[in-house]
């Protein structure tokens, strides 16, 4: 029998045919689907004792209490923890990532001296010969920490300590002119006010500690009436203008001549007990400049009064807003702003400090953007890498829970704070904060360890305050100022007493011609590292919630 | 059916963090991979920007967490895999995805209305060192499967564990709470026992101001959403004067209705 090519391929259509009738090709199919898709190089969870640690968030100075997950001694995840008082579980959403920061690959690996590799013992040298030649300048951007004591102890013999001072801190500072009181020892009482007039500050969006006004705006956020109201003057509609209770579209610029067109009505109307200043501006010359209309100024100002306690928050610096607080009442006063603390001291600015410095250290808690206009050999400790660096040396610091560091008061709290965030993951290299490098430069300072000793005793001897656990205790229940330390090194966080509401007033004389700052807020405001987690910068690329560029690297 | 699982997410709440999208991708193992977009990436649970659709000071915004919605009745996904990959599992009503079953048809991701399914394109890849973060408690999965979210099911099963520990049939809803839930700083999310008439969600999924995505097409989506604001409810009307617009990564435009 001749096999013909037709034969051919009709016993070939008829087998292929046959054949796609058998599980076969479809079982290949599928298992070499699996065959290529599964290789020992892909990474698996390591598997290991599951723990769960409570600590604090060291990303910014809010200090958020956090549930770190463990596995096999590494962090593995992270959560809120519910009982703490101020965030009561809340967190900013780069927390849910900050574990996985110290594997970023900008993480800073290694010593770096004018873009080329150094060593720990090279910048030592050079620090040391800076420290004889001149006065050094030491730059903190977290002050009230132990470490923070550590620097200061060291340039009290030989140079000086700056703080630089977030936005939250600087929308402070006018009360500080005005009542002598440091803006350290201020803070806000959010959770007693009922008005809030928010000039572009982000309070929705990681202004101050996040949680602490979210949760409370949370709990009538569905009400036509919300128990806190919050009005937003705002150029845009951010996401706090878009979920405020009230937008108020403004001129870019113009949020000091709102401020002052509320201060007149409120005191040409008589709507408010206290004298103030009278702004110099009419209210014709305000709603020019605003693009608010008059009336709508004068409503705004009978909103502030209609639900009280209110307070005025500035984005930054903005001393008529100050002062339309000043005006309203709202100062030293419950639900407005408050003394938290008496035993602060005002932080001195950074201007004209580098001028006779031969040497400046910048903490790695400094926000990457700040570059001292100097001429002094500058030492920059860092995590992570932000690029365009302009200082002479690049100091690989401890990351995200790598070393132990107690957490003061939050800038915008309206009481004491303290806890302690103990070191939960081990640096993958070798890294020296800035306070290890002084130390050994001069070993007669104290160690933070010894500084959280000491303040642990100290807070012990007062008796004053409650510690929040697992559950609320009053400290003059606890047993020993070990037993405190050890509480507060797994989680616990003490409160301070709420001062008395008339324990500070301002002398305001005449409405400030100052203009003060506007700015839109980056997201997010307080975050230092000069990275994002790489899952928060993915997600927000991917879902166009944000940008990735605001405010930071991705 | 025992239980099922369900949420009723509050938008006049929610703020558009994005809290519950980063806490998701950890809980999950996520991969960071570089350089994905919204075509590429793996977004569980994804928040979308929506507007009145005015300009200027008559702009409204809002933001919608959209993920998937655990449909309960003639799921779409579970009706055109051909290999068995995707379920409704009777005991808790969830739209579980097994990738070891998926040959990666994508046909799952055609048929859901909601574009909650994601497609892994890549092998799984974290920088040096990044792997000791992965959540022990979820496999990572392999290239070429899709993706979704499963409520935390692994969540669950230590849930089912320590019950099971304490000689208990029934969990404690207490120890079942998904990573978005957890997160969201605004308790805009509220998670629970649809099947439980006792069950705040459930009490919550039947006020006045809550709807459902699609619910006209009768697939029984078990994702509330709730808003006092006209506006956003109207978003959820195909039919009507269409006020709103849903500007997000992706162009497709979800269309919605009344539950």
């Amino acid at each position: 029998m001749k096999f013909s090519r037709r034969d051919l391929l009709v016993w070939s259509a008829g087998a292929a045919a046959g054949l796609a009738l058998t599980p076969v090709p479809w079982k290949l199919l599928d298992d070499t689907s699996i065959w290529s898709q599964n290789w020992p190089w892909i990474p698996q969870p390591a598997h290991g004792p599951v723990d769960v640690k409570l600590s604090s968030c060291t990303l910014c100075p809010n200090g958020c209490g956090l549930r770190v997950r463990m596995a096999n001694g590494s962090p593995v995840g992270i959560a809120g923890m519910a009982s703490h008082p101020l965030t009561r579980g809340a967190l900013c959403p780069l927390a849910f990532g900050a574990h996985q920061l110290n594997w970023h690959p900008l993480r800073l690996r290694s010593v770096r001296h004018r873009g080329s590799e150094s060593s720990f013992e090279e910048a030592h040298a050079a620090f040391g010969k800076a420290c004889a030649e001149g006065p050094v300048v030491v730059i903190d951007g977290y002050p009230g920490r132990a470490a923070s004591a550590v620097l200061e102890s060291f340039t009290a013999k030989k140079g000086e300590y700056r703080v630089v001072r977030g936005a939250e801190s600087r929308a402070l500072a006018s009360y500080e002119k005005w009542s002598g009181v440091p803006a350290a020892a201020l803070g806000y009482d959010i959770e007693n006010a009922r008005t809030i007039l928010s000039f572009g500050a982000p309070l929705l969006d990681g202004w101050g500690i996040p949680g602490r006004f979210t949760r409370r705006w949370a709990e009538s956020a569905g009400n036509a009436d919300p128990n806190v109201r919050l009005i937003q003057v705002e150029p845009s509609l951010s996401r706090t203008a878009a979920r405020a209770w009230q937008w108020i579209a403004i001129r870019p610029g113009s949020d000091a001549a709102v401020a002052g067109g509320i201060a007149r009505v409120l005191v040409e109307e008589k709507l408010v007990a206290t004298r103030g200043p009278m702004p110099p501006m009419t209210l014709t010359d305000v709603a020019a400049r605003t693009g608010l209309e008059a009336n709508a100024i004068r409503e705004l100002a009978r909103a502030m009064v209609g639900q009280t306690p209110a307070v005025a928050i500035a984005s930054d610096y903005n001393p008529s807003v100050a002062a339309l607080n000043v005006v309203l009442g709202a100062v030293g006063t419950r639900g407005g702003i408050v003394l938290r603390s008496k035993a602060v001291r005002s932080a001195d600015s950074t201007d004209a400090a580098f001028a006779s410095a031969r040497a400046v250290l910048i903490d790695s808690s400094v926000p990457w953007e700040f570059v001292p206009e100097t001429n002094a050999e500058v030492f920059r400790f860092a995590a992570w890498d932000g690029g365009s660096s302009k200082a002479d040396w690049l100091l690989p610091a401890p990351g995200f829970l790598e070393e132990l560091s107690d957490i003061p008061t939050a800038p915008t709290a309206g009481v004491e704070t303290y806890a302690i965030a103990p070191a939960l993951a081990k640096p993958p290299h070798t890294t020296h904060s800035a306070w290890q490098f002084l130390v050994a430069v001069d070993p007669s300072l104290d160690t933070p360890e010894k500084i959280i000793h000491s303040r642990c005793a100290e807070l012990f001897r007062n008796r004053r305050g409650t510690l929040h656990a697992s559950e609320e205790m009053p400290l003059a229940k606890i047993a020993s100022p070990e037993k405190l330390e050890e509480q507060l090194s797994q989680g616990a966080i003490w409160v301070g007493e709420p001062q008395r509401s008339n324990s500070f007033r301002c002398e305001l004389k005449e409405w400030p011609a100052e203009a003060g700052y506007s700015i839109q807020f980056g997201f997010p405001a307080a975050w230092s590292p000069p990275v994002l987690p790489l899952l928060a910068s993915k997600l927000y690329e991917e879902s166009n919630l944000r940008g990735t560029t605001e405010g930071r690297t991705a | 059916m025992s239980a099922r699982y369900g949420m009723v997410i509050d938008l006049d709440r929610c703020t558009g963090c994005g809290s519950c999208m980063v806490a998701c991708a950890s809980e999950n193992n996520v991969p960071a991979l570089p350089h994905a977009t919204a075509r590429t990436g793996i977004t569980p649970m994804l928040v979308r920007r929506v507007s009145n659709g005015h300009e200027g000071v008559q702009r409204r915004e809002a933001f919608i967490p959209i993920l998937c919605m655990h449909c309960e009745e003639e799921t779409p996904c579970v009706h055109v895999c051909p290999q068995q990959a995707v379920e409704v599992d009777a005991a808790t009503g969830i739209v579980m995805q097994m990738p070891q079953r998926c040959l990666g048809c994508r046909y799952c991701m055609t048929a859901c209305p909601y574009h909650a399914r994601y497609f892994n394109w890549s092998d799984p890849k974290w920088p040096k060192g990044m792997e000791t973060t992965l959540n022990p408690g979820v496999a990572t999965r392999m290239r070429g499967v899709v993706e979704k979210c499963n409520l935390c099911h692994a969540r669950l099963h230590s849930a089912q564990e320590k019950a099971a520990a304490a000689g208990k049939r029934e969990i404690d809803p207490a120890d079942y709470v998904p990573a978005c839930v957890e997160a969201c700083p605004t308790a805009a999310i509220q998670f629970g026992n649809l099947a439980d008439a006792n069950d705040p969600v459930t009490r919550e999924s039947r006020s006045p101001n809550t709807f459902r995505l699609l619910a006209k097409i009768g697939t029984e989506p078990k994702i509330y959403y709730k808003s006092k604001e006209a506006w956003v409810r109207a978003l959820a009307e195909p039919n009507s004067a269409a006020t709103g617009t849903l500007s997000a990564s992706s162009s497709a435009s979800l269309e919605a209705h009344h539950g």
